[in-house]
């Protein structure tokens, strides 16, 4: 079972196809979450998931708009697709019927 | 660091050069990227500070969720940290003694006895082959805390470092305290005047000498060991099993040249057991590290030379 952050990054890095990589990613996180992503976090998780081989990840080309310094693309394998899966359905059956998720369809 | 700001407020610019300098903590690769992460997402230089301390923490805590790396403290960090402390202290005390009979005691008229000279030589002597083996026993220990633990280097040379710090100030001295009572209960020496009190009764030689001794001769040279230690992964397997023999060695022969600590285990009434053809040979062992070391710089030099062909 993945953890709610181990979620957070697969989604983000599933979205963002291409262009997952670290920054991108933590943006992503930072912009749905509306809370800080430290740099320790996410690192330290992206390591954890590849050795679950949930991702990929291999050093980019590096840019200018980063001083010339390379990136750590990642990429969702199809492990990590299933168990984003797992999680968002076990997440969903669980919510069923709770306060927040009834008014959430209400409001909708 | 590249893009960074290198300009701008005093706190700015501090922030980054710690950023810099906490960085090289991480793994190049990851260095890089994350260096790169910061310049690109526009960090303030506080911000980019709290991150890498972050990554840096969380990369070095990680391998003490494991078991291997509290048996390394117990059994090598702490241990070695002690006995090279307690050794260190020993060898400092030792040629105290003759760096003050001759810095204090200091006449140009002896320089004319050629007996000055043959005492002068015989001195240097004893103490550089002392100076030489605590080196070399700190190599040693720093060399096997590197090879068994490449992944925490940084964090036990801090706890390595913190050890014969604990040990110069607190351990060492109790320790002869404790060593000086048990051989005056044991053997009802008198208590007779100590013939070396004139020169511990200076602040210098009591108290900075050892630790300048234990900064160059032990936390200088283990910290070089860790550091070559942590390359051994990238040797052939047969010459790693010879290093690892020698390291043992090396380690066994300080705990047995540790006499004070046979004394305790009343195991000094037998001579022979450092009068024999093996300790002599451990002691020729003990040098490995400066036949490593020379051997590798010959052999860096020649695959230069080849190169350049």
């Amino acid at each position: 079972m993945l953890g709610e952050f181990e979620y957070l990054i697969l989604s983000a890095a599933t979205r963002l196809r291409e262009d997952a990589y670290g920054a991108a990613i933590r943006q992503e996180i930072e912009d749905a979450t509306r809370h800080r992503c430290s740099i320790g976090a996410l690192y330290t998780t992206l390591d954890r998931l590849e050795a679950k081989g949930f991702i990929k990840t291999r050093m980019g080309d590096p840019t200018p708009q980063r001083g010339g310094r390379p990136k750590r693309m990642v990429r969702v394998t199809a492990m990590g697709i299933r168990a984003a899966s797992d999680f968002y359905a076990a997440v969903t059956r669980v919510s069923r019927g709770v306060s927040w998720e009834t008014n959430r369809v209400a409001v909708r | 660091m590249g893009d960074e700001p290198s300009r701008g407020p005093m706190m700015t610019r501090v922030c980054w050069r710690l950023v810099e300098i906490l960085s090289l903590m991480l793994h190049p690769d990851e260095r890089d990227v994350v260096r790169g992460d910061l310049v690109e997402s526009g960090a303030a230089g506080s911000q980019a500070l709290r991150d890498v301390l972050g990554l840096v923490i969380r990369r070095q805590a990680a391998p003490w969720t494991h078991w291997r790396a509290w048996l390394i403290l117990a059994i090598l960090v702490v241990p070695l940290g002690m006995l090279l402390s307690v050794t260190s202290r020993s060898t400092a005390d030792g040629s105290a003694v003759y760096v003050w009979m001759y810095a204090n005691n200091w006449k140009w008229v002896d320089l004319g006895h050629a007996g000055f000279w043959h005492v002068l030589a015989e001195t240097v002597l004893l103490v550089f082959k002392g100076y030489m083996t605590l080196v070399c026993w700190s190599w040693t220990s720093g060399f096997v805390l590197g090879s068994v633990s490449r992944r925490m280097i940084q964090t036990n040379s801090v706890l390595f470092c913190l050890m014969l710090w604990f040990g110069a100030l607190v351990g060492a001295p109790r320790y002869f305290d404790y060593y000086l009572q048990y051989v005056h209960q044991t053997f009802g020496f008198p208590s007779l005047p100590d013939p070396n009190a004139p020169v511990f009764a200076l602040v210098f030689y009591r108290d900075m000498f050892p630790l300048i001794v234990q900064a160059v001769l032990v936390v200088g040279p283990a910290l070089w060991g860790m550091r070559q230690g942590a390359g051994m992964a990238r040797l052939r397997p047969l010459l790693r099993r010879i290093l690892w023999i020698a390291a043992i060695a090396t380690l066994a022969a300080m705990l047995i040249q540790n006499r004070e600590l046979w004394v305790f285990l009343n195991l000094y009434r037998r001579p022979g057991i450092w009068d024999g053809w093996q300790i002599w040979l451990l002691q020729v062992v003990v040098y490995w590290p400066v036949g490593y070391l020379v051997a590798g710089a010959i052999r860096r030099r020649w695959h230069r030379r080849m190169a350049s062909i």
